[in-house]
């Protein structure tokens, strides 16, 4: 039996043709032109003409894509985000329109009939559903830390991932680790792509995630079939392609000179850059300056925080929030400072002592001449 | 390893260590000069040895080098003057003066202090890195000089201006990545941070003791330094 | 040739003093420019820099890991008998330690100083100038380079005495001032003698010369022999406290207050409370005081006059504004300064040893000819200085460079003016 195409669903639905028209354009518009995007990437989507009518020739003629949502050690965070952005939306188009979802935290059911229904999914859709993880996956003490149904983490992660057509992580920890992963990391959390390492994972880290992002990645594999350029982090290279320093609405501030000294001065006031504040924008990359959050109303340096670097490996780690990037990460102590100078001290004085002997030996008189002259 | 976890190691445990280093070289060249000791100048002094001091230190620091006497040993090391100068200008305020570099003092002493504008800094890094050029070119020109440069001279511009120029692509973001420019620099710093005790960079310690020197035989014979 | 000695001499003199200003050196060779050997000939190698490269080369391989290392594995060249051999020649033929290198270089290092230590080196190991070493075998055996034994001592004091009628003590019981010539003013400017008579009496000083303390030059110091040096300091600071004096006045010699003044407390006990002075100093003393008067304007009308600066008496002994002062009155109209001068002042090219030996003669005239510029460019007639081997050097160049400049003494100059 066919399945039902999306447009056959959206139909039954009660969608009209010119609204139809209008999603289809929502979904070509967040593949691309919501960040900044990276070269090759939007030559392939600009360069194509018929962007608009690519999507709808998809939705037209592909089924609607079945999603996998499993959620591990984390603070829901990311599915908070995207249940939070007002329909109609894209997101709320993609993930309840275009798609079927399994997923854990949404659902009405609970215990052992989750379970099952997830089971029965990943059996119907073998090969062809797509698996978003969020939260990271503790290895520590062989995965007891988090368990579902008295079933590891890792396990349930290997098992879903046998069956994906591809696998996304959804913010920071099922990226990189996230909260979990911060010093002493007592779970010894890990990302998904260091758990499943024979396939490709597309990482969309932040903390949270910004949803147009997930919801546009997942809606760019829809319309193509295929993964997004990534970058050696595994990023989409569409929305994680530059930096939020150079993106960022108070960088003529910075390249001018002007930093806010604490939250509150004249400084900050004025809306100067956020740099000796700790904001960690020039190694971030992400599409928040772009995009930003609750539907484009704002992003943390715009409210007057510095960037987090939520969205780059190991940020907890990277120094504190509020230390500017300048500084080094790892200081010495002043007791270490101080042992340092004394064995270095201590050694100068000794070979120095040892030359001074030298030199009573040179006064001694010569026990042989050269013989010559 | 990825450039992230390169600037992490850079930043953090290579930094600590190079910082270490430099801390525990430095007491070592200066022990290992001060426990030679020396024997106390018995010829009375004609003046005051403590006002030759100060006015070695002002000549050497406020009036080099437009002062009189300099005038004619000016004339052949042009370039060792205004370069040298041009360099270690850009050094100084590039290092103290700049936001960037006075935020990582700053964790280090525990107090900051105000910094110059961006422009200003970024001119005389510049300037720095031509001066440096310039002297590199004279090492080799220049009859004297050429001398004395050896492995070890090189090295140390190599060691000095590698640092100075990751500095600068690092803030141009010339070139490379950010994370890549950054890590660079760092490294850069750190391996620079290591080799000084074990160079002739230390003139900036040993300075002291050669000024004051100048100053304590001047002014024990009556002579403006 | 005993290069092991130089090399233990080196080690030895490397104290915390040395050692501290070898490491401040940055290897920028300013010092060269303002070195009149290397002005006046452009040769590289007499960098002050390079004159003191033994010293720095033995330090480095001797007291640091590095170069204790490197010389292990034959990385390094250790000094050698050649090394000492070519640095002989540029140690005493090329450099009169004038110091002015110190003042240019921009850490301040001592350079003058640093290279004396490598003269005593190279003497330990017995690598010196043979002129040298006849004039400090004459100075040990005939208690003067330049021959003045006790008996020529004798009659030349008598001629002068009679030639220029002035009375001379010698070995006046009672005495406050040991007055103490240079052989050169002996055998070579006897009036001289009779001019600083004249001025000492005129000031009334209560002074003395002596037999055994005759000779203010120190070949000891030339040599870079600290034994020597020793031994010509010992004979005046002895002849002083025999005769129980209070001071002891060096006449125009250089070297002569450099021995006794800067350099004999550090090897020998010098009685206590006996002062070290120098002629110049004591003019400046007498005509503050009115001990003497000077007629202004005695010496103008004869054209322009300038100044030299004896390294030894004005830049390395503070004896500076004393010659202005006295000059200022009696040749207001005339006195016009050279340029550099005082403390900067280029040096003669005579001292340190370098006129006494003969292959050094093209690199002193050379110096020389610097300063015969400086007096062209002051359009001087005439240069005043108060040094006797300053003279001896200016007296050579300017018949070298058939140049009718005239020279005279500052004593001269202050006899001409007694009022």
């Amino acid at each position: 039996m066919r399945e039902e195409t999306i447009y056959e669903h959206l139909q039954r639905e009660g969608v009209s043709r010119r609204e139809f028209i209008k999603y289809c354009g929502m979904v070509a518009g967040a593949m691309g032109l919501w960040a900044t995007p990276v070269l090759s990437e939007s030559a392939r989507l600009f360069g194509n003409p018929d962007l608009i009518g690519e999507v709808i020739r998809a939705l037209e003629t592909k089924p609607r894509l079945p999603i996998i949502w499993l959620e591990f050690q984390d603070c829901a965070g990311c599915t908070e985000a995207l249940t939070r952005s007002q329909s109609p939306t894209f997101v709320d188009l993609v993930l309840n329109k275009i798609s079927i979802d399994y997923h854990e935290t949404l659902f009405a059911a609970a215990g052992f009939q989750a379970e099952e229904a997830r089971q029965r999914a990943m059996q119907a859709y073998a090969g062809r559903y797509v698996l978003v993880v969020e939260g990271s996956i503790p290895t520590g003490a062989r995965g007891v830390y988090c368990t579902v149904g008295g079933r590891s983490a890792v396990n349930i992660l290997k098992e879903a991932a046998a069956g994906a057509t591809a696998i996304i992580a959804t913010g920071n920890c099922a990226a990189f680790g996230g909260i979990p992963k911060a010093k002493p990391d007592p779970t010894e959390a890990k990302g998904v792509w260091e758990i499943v390492t024979d396939k490709p994972v597309v990482n969309i880290p932040g903390c949270p995630a910004i949803p147009e992002v997930t919801a546009g990645t997942i809606a760019r594999f829809l319309v193509f079939g295929t993964l997004p350029e990534l970058d050696d982090l595994n990023r989409p290279k569409t929305f994680y392609g530059t930096t939020i320093h150079d993106q960022c609405l108070r960088r003529h501030f910075y390249d001018a000179g002007k930093f806010a000294g604490t939250f509150d001065d004249e400084g900050a006031r004025n809306g100067w850059c956020l740099y000796k504040l700790g904001c960690k924008g020039p190694t971030t990359y992400n599409a928040c300056p772009a995009i930003k959050w609750d539907g484009g109303l704002s992003f943390p340096i715009q409210s007057g925080h510095p960037c987090l670097g939520c969205s780059q490996p190991d940020f907890w780690d990277g120094g504190g929030f509020y230390q500017a990037q300048s500084v080094p990460l790892d200081r010495p102590t002043l007791e270490a400072v101080g042992i340092a100078a004394g064995v270095g001290a201590l050694v100068g004085a000794g070979v120095a002592v040892a030359n001074r002997s030298q030199k009573k030996r040179a006064n001694e008189p010569e026990a042989e001449t050269t013989g010559r002259d | 390893m990825d450039w992230n976890s390169f600037l992490r190691f850079v930043r953090g445990p290579l930094f600590e260590v190079s910082l270490l280093v430099f801390v525990a070289g430095l007491a070592y060249r200066l022990l290992r000069v001060v426990t030679l000791g020396w024997a106390r100048n018995r010829a009375p002094a004609a003046g005051s040895r403590v006002v030759g001091v100060g006015r070695s230190y002002a000549k050497g620091v406020i009036a080099w080098p437009f002062i009189p006497w300099v005038k004619d040993t000016f004339r052949g090391n042009a370039v060792t003057y205004l370069a040298g100068g041009l360099f270690h200008l850009g050094l100084f305020v590039v290092i103290l003066l700049g936001t960037a570099h006075m935020l990582a003092w700053k964790s280090l002493l525990g107090f900051g202090w105000p910094t110059l504008s961006p422009s200003i800094v970024d001119f005389l890094a510049a300037g720095a890195i031509v001066a440096m050029i310039a002297l590199l070119i004279n090492r080799f020109s220049h009859p004297v000089v050429r001398k004395l440069t050896g492995p070890a001279e090189l090295l140390n511009w190599l060691v000095v201006f590698l640092a100075m120029v990751t500095g600068y692509m690092m803030t141009h973001h010339l070139f490379f990545r950010y994370e890549v420019l950054f890590g660079l620099h760092m490294v850069a710093v750190d391996v620079l941070l290591i080799w000084i005790p074990f160079s002739a960079i230390p003139h900036f310690v040993f300075y002291f003791f050669s000024r004051t020197i100048h100053g304590v035989e001047h002014g024990r014979r009556a002579v403006t330094p | 040739m005993n290069t092991r000695e130089a090399i233990h001499t080196f080690v030895e003199k490397t104290d915390g003093w040395v050692a501290a200003q070898l490491e401040a050196c940055t290897r920028c060779g300013i010092c060269a420019e303002a070195c009149p050997f290397y002005q006046a000939t452009g040769k590289p190698e007499f960098a002050p820099v390079w004159k003191v490269e033994l010293l720095r080369r033995t330090y480095q391989q001797k007291f640091t890991l590095a170069g204790r290392l490197r010389t292990g594995l034959g990385l390094q060249r250790k000094v050698e008998d050649e090394d000492l051999v070519e640095w002989s020649k540029i140690v005493y033929e090329a450099c009169t330690v004038c110091n002015r290198c110190a003042m240019a270089c921009p850490m301040g290092i001592q350079l003058g100083p640093l290279l004396d230590e490598v003269r005593a080196g190279l003497a330990a190991a017995g690598v010196v100038p043979e002129d040298i070493m006849v004039a400090v075998r004459k100075q040990i055996n005939q208690g003067s380079p330049l021959g003045v034994t006790d008996q020529v001592f004798e009659e030349r004091l008598e001629w002068v005495a009679d030639e220029w009628d002035v009375s001379i003590p010698i070995d006046k019981e009672g005495a406050e001032t040991l007055v103490v010539f240079s052989s050169i003013e002996i055998m070579k400017f006897p009036q001289s003698i009779a001019d600083i008579v004249r001025i000492l009496d005129a000031a009334g000083e209560n002074w003395t010369l002596s037999r055994k303390g005759r000779e203010g030059i120190n070949w000891g110091i030339y040599e870079g022999n600290a034994e020597h040096t020793k031994l010509f300091v010992k004979r005046v600071l002895d002849a002083a406290e025999e005769l129980g004096v209070r001071r002891i006045m060096i006449t125009e010699c250089g070297n002569a207050y450099d021995a006794l003044r800067w350099t004999a407390p550090n090897l020998v006990r010098v009685p206590a409370g006996l002062e070290i002075t120098h002629i110049v100093g004591m003019l400046g003393e007498y005509v503050r005081s009115g001990r003497i008067k000077l007629k202004a304007g005695a010496a103008d009308g004869d054209g322009v006059i300038t100044f030299h600066d004896a390294c030894k008496i004005q830049r390395r002994g503070g004896l500076i504004e004393e010659p202005r002062q006295i000059l200022n009155v009696i040749a207001p109209n005339s006195f016009r300064e050279m340029s550099p001068n005082k403390e900067a002042a280029i040096c003669c090219g005579g001292g340190g040893g370098v006129a006494a030996i003969k292959t050094a003669d093209p690199y002193r005239y050379a110096v020389f000819g610097l300063k015969l510029a400086q007096i062209r460019a002051a359009q001087a007639d005439t240069v005043v200085m108060a040094c006797a081997n300053c003279r001896l050097q200016f007296l050579d160049g300017l018949a070298h460079f058939n140049s009718n400049v005239k020279v005279r003494s500052l004593s001269e100059m202050v006899v001409g003016a007694l009022g």
